[in-house]
């Protein structure tokens, strides 16, 4: 019986969807009955769903972003206060991290390497 | 809305932990009762507490997740990770029964007639019944397989049918497996046997009940459109205990039925 069924939704697959498929592939309640996230997320998943295709990163899901940390290219710090506390893994494999407070205002240097860090800072969105 | 600056769940405060750990003392005091003084009570009492528990805390997951959008990627995550480490603890459970089987019958006793099977064991034929579960439950990992794609690729009537065989299948599983322990030539008093099969077993069978339980859960949310295209893990972590009950079968079966007959 599990045979027949799959048989006859492989050949409904087969000859439908050839036509659905033309198009840009729709997934949606429209097209098959099951929503996508776009069409059905809430609450904070919806947040971070909406950021994310932004490309904003509002809850540092993501592993920071890269700069050189000179002082023309600061590593840009977000914070949602005045004030973060920064972790400095001055070269790669540095088993020791730098810990200190990044405060508004000017860049500060990490004390051991010497790399600038400046805060920016910004309201959360909620 | 939460006003947080991070992306994890912090559980609001909840009474279902602490009446599952109070349904664990009335299961297991109440079977040390029923076992010496011949009455269910407390362990009646201490199972319907459990089934009251599993069904308000997974409800509260299931408004948490879905209708208040807390579980969000880094949620999902972790939820993997428990799946994953709660089904590898599982997998320890039966690993224990499997030695239990190997150490009995590798190296059989005297007082088994030093052969296994043990004299006086009539074994079930491993290529009628149990082949046919086999079956059964490898029929089974393909039709969760085809409901999960049906749900990925948005087609909600093919979810729905496929989800369905699943649990059919199941049922049918469960249904010979009953009718082979009805029929059976030997009971788990058996000697060493008789306990390793009916225990091994035993268990085997009592998780299909619980993976059926969840997938047909699944399949009430399904209908019920919880499930998205994208975000689905409920059930992902049903298809991931169905396919791990199927592969303990086949080890069961290898072993015990074939291997052991």
């Amino acid at each position: 019986m599990a045979a027949r069924l799959l048989l006859r939704s492989g050949l409904r697959a087969v000859t439908t969807c050839q036509a659905v498929r033309a198009p840009a592939l729709s997934r949606s309640m429209a097209a098959g009955g099951i929503p996508t996230d776009e069409e059905q997320a809430t609450g904070l998943e919806k947040v971070i769903m909406k950021a994310m295709k932004e490309g904003k990163d509002p809850f540092n899901m993501m592993k920071p972003k890269s700069y050189a940390g000179s002082r023309n290219d600061p590593h840009l710090v977000p914070s949602i206060t005045n004030k973060r506390v920064v972790g400095c893994i001055c070269e790669e494999d540095n088993t020791s991290i730098v810990w200190f407070w990044l405060h508004e205002g000017e860049p500060q240097r990490c004390p051991s390497c010497g790399a600038h860090y400046k805060l920016v800072p910004h309201n959360l969105s909620h | 809305m939460a006003h947080q600056a991070h992306a994890y769940h912090m559980v609001d405060p909840s009474p279902w932990p602490l009446t599952g750990a109070v349904a664990a003392l009335l299961m297991t005091s109440g079977l040390a009762i029923w076992m010496h003084f011949h009455t269910m009570t407390l362990m009646s009492l201490g199972l319907i507490l459990l089934l009251l528990t599993m069904y308000q805390w997974w409800r509260d997951i299931i408004r948490e997740g879905t209708f208040q959008g807390h579980h969000t990627p880094p949620v999902q995550k972790g939820l993997r990770y428990g799946m994953i480490l709660f089904i590898t603890s599982e997998v320890f459970f039966f690993l224990g029964f499997f030695w239990a089987f190997y150490h009995s019958s590798l190296a059989p006793t005297p007082e088994l007639g030093g052969c296994w099977p043990p004299t006086g064991i009539t074994t079930l034929n491993p290529f009628e019944v149990p082949l046919l579960n086999t079956a059964v439950l490898l029929a089974s990992g393909v039709t969760v397989t085809w409901a999960h794609h049906s749900i990925m690729e948005g087609q909600r009537k093919q979810a729905i049918q496929s989800l369905t065989l699943t649990i059919l299948l199941g049922f049918y599983f469960t249904a010979l497996q009953a009718m082979e322990y009805y029929e059976a030539p030997f009971t788990i008093a058996d000697g060493v046997y008789g306990s390793t099969f009916f225990v091994a077993t035993g268990f085997h069978g009592l998780h299909v009940i619980i993976g059926s339980t969840f997938l047909a859960v699944c399949l009430l949310r399904q209908a019920q459109y919880h499930f998205t295209s994208d975000h689905h893990f409920g059930f992902e972590a049903a298809a991931w205990y169905w396919h791990f009950v199927d592969v303990v079968w086949l080890f069961l079966y290898i072993s015990i039925y074939w291997w052991g007959s």
